[in-house]
């Protein structure tokens, strides 16, 4: 099934599978010294990857306290003995991904590195871009949750149906956003294809 | 008829609360865990002898406390010495860890990322993928789903 009918998101979707060549060349003049950003970025998703990996054991889990009710128990979150750990992985300070689990649902939420004003503007205009169009992303969460810039919810029915690696894989496309990866890959994009 | 004629002092009870099917932690005593010795860790620290001070750290871990104060102490004890390690030297001491030791490394690790501070979190990562490399999703798995968090 098409996980997504935009082009816009299959770009990224498409660029963040070829990204592992261009990982070296990401430069960008407003971080810290590049040899310390990539030296962090490679272990950083692989933690990330890991845990998500590990997170994402789901089975099917009617709710107990409404009849013939289904709900993603990360966010009812009524039951203690349904949840998991919340963990967090970070980067730095300002980059982390929290990933909440239950039984039948995880909830990932990502801090993205905004280092200034226009970075901020730009990351906040191009989630909220996606996060309108939540329905065709299926897993995407149309608010984020507090103190982060994008979540996701992943409940049972989806890692029925999707694969878990392309799942775990589609929600690490916004973690290494920076304005100059964006850029690069918007132009790169708009360029081979003439608009 | 304004008055109220019957009592409703039943509706300031929660019925959920004394539902017998409810799921309660289970609440062990708290007794010798007392988390590691501070002092001692940085007497071995300043000695040099990492990999003891490393063992020492990760005894007695406050797991059944609930006293928030024993937790931060322990968390920054095994954080000052998990960030004196050298990169070289992490693989050796995640080594030496039996399969307990691994999901305790794991879960002050995972404490650790919660207050990332300087360079906390690229040492973290590091001892991440190293204790990962030894205990798997498994020990991932055990710290997701630990009642009593470290």
């Amino acid at each position: 099934m098409s996980m997504c009918n935009s082009s816009w998101s299959q770009m990224v979707f498409y660029e963040k599978a070829h990204e592992g060549s261009r990982r070296g060349a990401d430069t960008s003049a407003f971080l810290q010294s590049p040899q310390k950003m990539t030296a962090t970025l490679r272990p950083y998703l692989n933690a990330v990857r890991a845990t998500l990996q590990a997170a994402l054991c789901l089975e099917n889990f009617s709710s107990q306290v409404v009849e013939r009710h289904n709900k993603p128990e990360v966010e009812v979150r009524s039951s203690k003995e349904l949840l998991l750990q919340p963990v967090v992985i970070s980067r730095n300070d300002k980059e982390k991904v929290l990933i909440e689990g239950s039984i039948n649902s995880v909830r990932v939420s990502i801090a993205v590195k905004q280092a200034d004003e226009i970075e901020k503007i730009l990351c906040h205009k191009f989630m909220r871009f996606m996060m309108m169009r939540a329905e065709n992303f299926f897993i995407l969460r149309r608010k984020p949750v507090e103190g982060y810039d994008i979540s996701f919810l992943i409940t049972n029915f989806h890692t029925e149906q999707m694969y878990k690696h392309k799942l775990r894989n589609s929600s690490k496309i916004f973690e290494d956003l920076s304005l100059e990866s964006f850029c690069s890959r918007l132009g790169r994009r708009c360029g081979s294809h003439g608009k | 008829m304004a008055r109220n004629t019957l009592p409703s002092r039943f509706r300031g009870l929660d019925i959920d609360e004394y539902d017998e099917n409810r799921f309660v932690d289970e609440q062990d005593e708290a007794a010798e865990q007392q988390g590691p010795d501070g002092a001692e860790v940085d007497a071995l620290l300043r000695r040099g002898e990492m990999i003891t001070a490393f063992h020492i750290a990760l005894r007695n871990p406050p797991i059944n406390s609930k006293n928030p104060a024993v937790k931060e102490r322990a968390q920054a004890v095994v954080l000052r010495v998990l960030t004196s390690f050298k990169s070289s030297d992490i693989e050796p001491a995640v080594k030496s860890l039996d399969r307990n030791g691994v999901d305790l490394l794991m879960k002050y690790i995972y404490r650790g990322f919660e207050k990332p501070s300087d360079n906390s979190s690229a040492i973290l990562l590091q001892w991440h993928e190293k204790a990962f490399a030894v205990g798997g999703l498994g020990s991932i798995v055990r710290v997701l789903t630990a009642r009593k968090s470290v």
